[in-house]
């Protein structure tokens, strides 16, 4: 707790910087409002429940495509590794795919899907799918052979082999895939929100910066990133329970 | 051109960032003669290493003196040239350019640099590798490059630090012979490091047997055998009852070592 | 023996590509979806053609790579530079420790209107936009390489003469060279696709100002040129990056296999 407090101390320095340069005229206050107007706009934004509307349909779309991200990806990813025809199938399109911006896809989701949330999903979904499918391809195609054979000897069926021995030993590289996936997530979510949306944590902040209401905007710009920050240390501290076999 | 070493009453504790101080070396005294070759002989963690680094200079001398030709040292210096068991040698650089280094440094004049870098890299056998770059050699070949590399600014005094232990037994023992000639042809004061208790007694003029830890110097022995070594003087019965004298030092040593991990 | 693999890899590369190709000509010729949502190939490689030759596709690329690189060479710097501070300067590690182990997951994308607000909407703010989410990768690898490099290199360069001062010119930075030049290699698509997606939110011109434009002119051919020079100009840095590596680190033992 304490090693905490000592290591995020410049963070706390960084607030006071916040809060006295522009109060000193140090920075145009209009471009960099103190810490304390960002603030209070941040709890009117949560008291007027913009915060919440925008942060649950954020939050919504999200989950929808990290989670079929996830299920498909893993799938995708496994099976591959398990059954040759799928991958010499499924392989070429990921060599395709990887070399290009999964952020440059966003204006083809709009094609294909308009302007509303099916969008957003399918952007995060196609990003988050690829580092997925690779973490669960090299996943499961690095379980030792010796792990499988021994099943199988033991009398497990292929079918119970893949989802006993294989998943399992797979699972480090696969949560690393979803924790990079989940990165990609935030940032497709947010750049296809800041892109063209109604609704959403990017529309809240452009919004509210076209506007000129300027703390409300850095209201949203930090709570975007304090939310993805902490969701990647959640993940990180699900992914320790989950290999906490690993030692 | 050689000097005398002096250790003296050196003591030094590792003080990690996160775990309890320890004590490697308790009080060490020793003496070094100039144009010796003194090896330092001991189990692991024994400190060996540690006190060569002291002697470099790279680690802080916080209790005793160690002199150098009477006079206290002062941080690292091309008076004390070191070869590392690892090689050490830059990657980016080629054999030529390795060599070169210590001479750019000492801002010797171009002509002269090239004609001591030819000389050097015929005296260990590299002829035809002097723009080859590290990861094309073998260890041997490396090997003989940081060598190279120290002798360039001729120190008066060459640290060896298990130089051949990562090296396999046949071009251990070539390079033996290589040491002894090029220390034949200039003679230096030579601190040699090493757990290999034949490779001690067949190369060193003394051994200096270390405790476990903390180390101490528990017993000098000499292995000049007359003179002049030659590969034929191990299977004298001279020799080994040496190295089984001073195997058994070690062996006791290493023993008593473990003893006090397991308590 | 070696060379075969490595040419018969690339051909295997090239190969599922066009497997690709020839996989989505013939999905779109038999229309199982409208040509809005997917058109054939045929029609995306003429339009693609027409761009380059009569129309702006070769300045706007330009202008793209031109913004990217900016940004580029910004974090590059700053990220070699902080990186290897942090790992020499006590005081320097526990002032940048919590920003970088912040700021890495953190959706950098967000700043954009920040920038916009600070920097206006021109060139300026797409760069620094660029270099503030390249500048990471950097920071992190240099960090890396630099607190990694080994003690016997440092050791040996001060008994030959070395004075301290020359450590970090002659030892520290050519030895931390490989794992810096990673983290420029991470860094450049991230500037690469963070400038795109500026200009897909600034509009103008630029690979992301003309992809938005076509979007909103439901130009579907347009879109997925667009997206294809993309890919193509991604792929290329890549590859570029990959041969300088190869050049410039040809000391380094993956370079020789033998």
């Amino acid at each position: 707790m304490r090693a905490a407090a000592v290591r995020y101390a410049p963070l706390l320095l960084l607030a006071a910087a916040w809060e006295a340069a522009p109060r000193l005229g140090l920075v145009d206050p209009d471009t960099l409002p103190p810490l304390t107007a960002v603030s209070r706009a941040w709890l009117k934004l949560l008291q007027d429940g913009d915060l919440a509307v925008n942060g649950l349909s954020s939050l919504q779309n999200l989950t929808a495509g990290l989670a079929l991200g996830i299920v498909v990806g893993v799938a995708l990813g496994v099976l591959m590794a398990w059954y040759k025809p799928i991958e010499v199938l499924v392989n070429p399109l990921i060599r395709i795919l990887y070399p290009l911006p999964r952020s440059a896809l966003i204006p083809v989701m709009i094609l294909w899907f308009g302007l509303g949330a099916a969008s957003k999903i399918a952007a995060v979904f196609l990003g988050c799918l690829l580092p997925i499918v690779i973490g669960a391809f090299n996943g499961a195609r690095g379980v030792e052979e010796v792990l499988i054979w021994s099943a199988l000897a033991a009398g497990a069926k292929r079918r119970q082999v893949l989802w006993e021995i294989v998943l399992p030993a797979a699972m480090p590289e696969i949560l690393a895939g979803i924790r990079n996936a989940l990165a990609l997530s935030f940032i497709l979510l947010v750049a296809a929100e800041l892109l063209i949306s109604q609704r959403g944590m990017g529309y809240l902040i452009s919004s509210y910066g076209e506007a000129g209401a300027y703390d409300a905007m850095f209201a949203g710009v930090v709570t975007v990133s304090a939310v993805g920050f902490f969701a990647d240390r959640l993940y990180l501290s699900v992914m320790g329970w989950a290999l906490r076999w690993r030692g | 051109m050689a000097a005398s070493i002096s250790f003296q009453g050196v003591s030094h504790t590792y003080r990690p960032l996160r775990g309890e101080p320890l004590l490697a070396l308790e009080r060490v005294s020793l003496d070094v003669g100039e144009r010796e070759f003194m090896a330092l002989l001991g189990p692991s963690g024994c400190g060996k290493s540690t006190l060569l680094y002291l002697l470099g200079g790279f680690l802080p001398i916080e209790t005793g003196t160690i002199t150098v030709g009477g006079r206290p040292i002062a941080g690292p210096g091309p008076d004390r040239g070191i070869v590392f068991q690892s090689f050490a040698l830059y990657p980016w650089k080629t054999v030529r350019q390795n060599i070169l280094y210590g001479l750019e440094k000492q801002r010797q004049p171009r002509a002269l640099r090239e004609k001591r870098v030819r000389e050097l890299i015929e005296l260990v056998h590299l002829g035809g590798f002097e723009n080859s770059y590290p990861a094309q050699l073998s260890g041997g070949m490396k090997q003989r490059v940081a060598i190279a590399r120290t002798l360039a600014i001729d120190p008066a005094i060459l640290l060896m630090d298990e130089p051949f232990g990562a090296l396999d037994a046949q071009t251990r023992e070539v390079m033996h012979e290589e040491l002894l000639a090029i220390i034949q042809r200039t003679p230096k004061t030579v601190v040699f490091v090493t757990h290999d208790v034949r490779e001690a007694v067949y190369l060193a003029d003394r051994v200096a047997v270390m405790s476990a830890r903390p180390g101490r110097v528990k017993e000098i022995v000499d292995t000049r055998f007359g003179g002049n070594k030659k590969p034929s003087v191990t299977g004298t019965q001279e020799f080994t009852q040496k190295v089984e004298y001073l195997w058994d030092l070690v062996r006791g040593e290493a023993l008593l070592a473990q003893g006090k991990r397991d308590s | 023996m070696e060379r075969m693999t490595a040419l018969g890899e690339a051909a295997l590369r090239w190969l599922s590509i066009l497997a690709v190709l020839v996989a989505w000509q013939l999905f779109a010729e038999a229309h199982v979806v409208s040509d809005f949502l997917l058109p054939p190939l045929s029609t995306v490689l003429v339009r693609l053609y027409h761009d380059v030759v009569q129309g702006d596709l070769i300045p706007s690329v330009a202008l793209t790579l031109y913004r990217a690189f900016a940004g580029f060479a910004l974090a590059s710097v700053i990220g070699v530079a902080v990186g290897v501070l942090v790992a020499r300067v006590a005081l320097a590690r526990w002032f940048f420790d919590p920003l970088i182990s912040i700021g890495l997951p953190m959706p950098k994308i967000a700043f954009l209107p920040v920038f916009i607000l600070w920097f206006g909407v021109f060139d300026a703010s797409k760069i620094l936009m660029v270099a503030f989410s390249a500048v990471f990768p950097v920071v992190v690898s240099s960090w890396a390489a630099a607190e990694g490099v080994e003690n016997v290199l440092l050791w040996s360069a001060l008994s030959l003469g070395a004075g301290r001062r020359q450590l970090l010119w002659d030892v520290a930075l050519p030895a931390s060279l490989p794992q810096i030049f990673t983290g420029l290699q991470v860094a450049l698509p991230i500037a690469l696709i963070v400038e795109i997606v500026c200009e897909m939110a600034m509009g103008g011109e630029g690979l992301g100002g003309s992809i938005m434009t076509e979007m909103r002119f439901a130009d579907s051919p347009g879109v997925f040129s667009g997206i294809i020079a993309i890919a193509v100009v991604g792929a290329a840095l890549v590859r570029a990056m990959e041969l300088v590596r190869r050049r410039l680190l040809i000391w380094h033992p993956e370079a020789s296999a033998g």
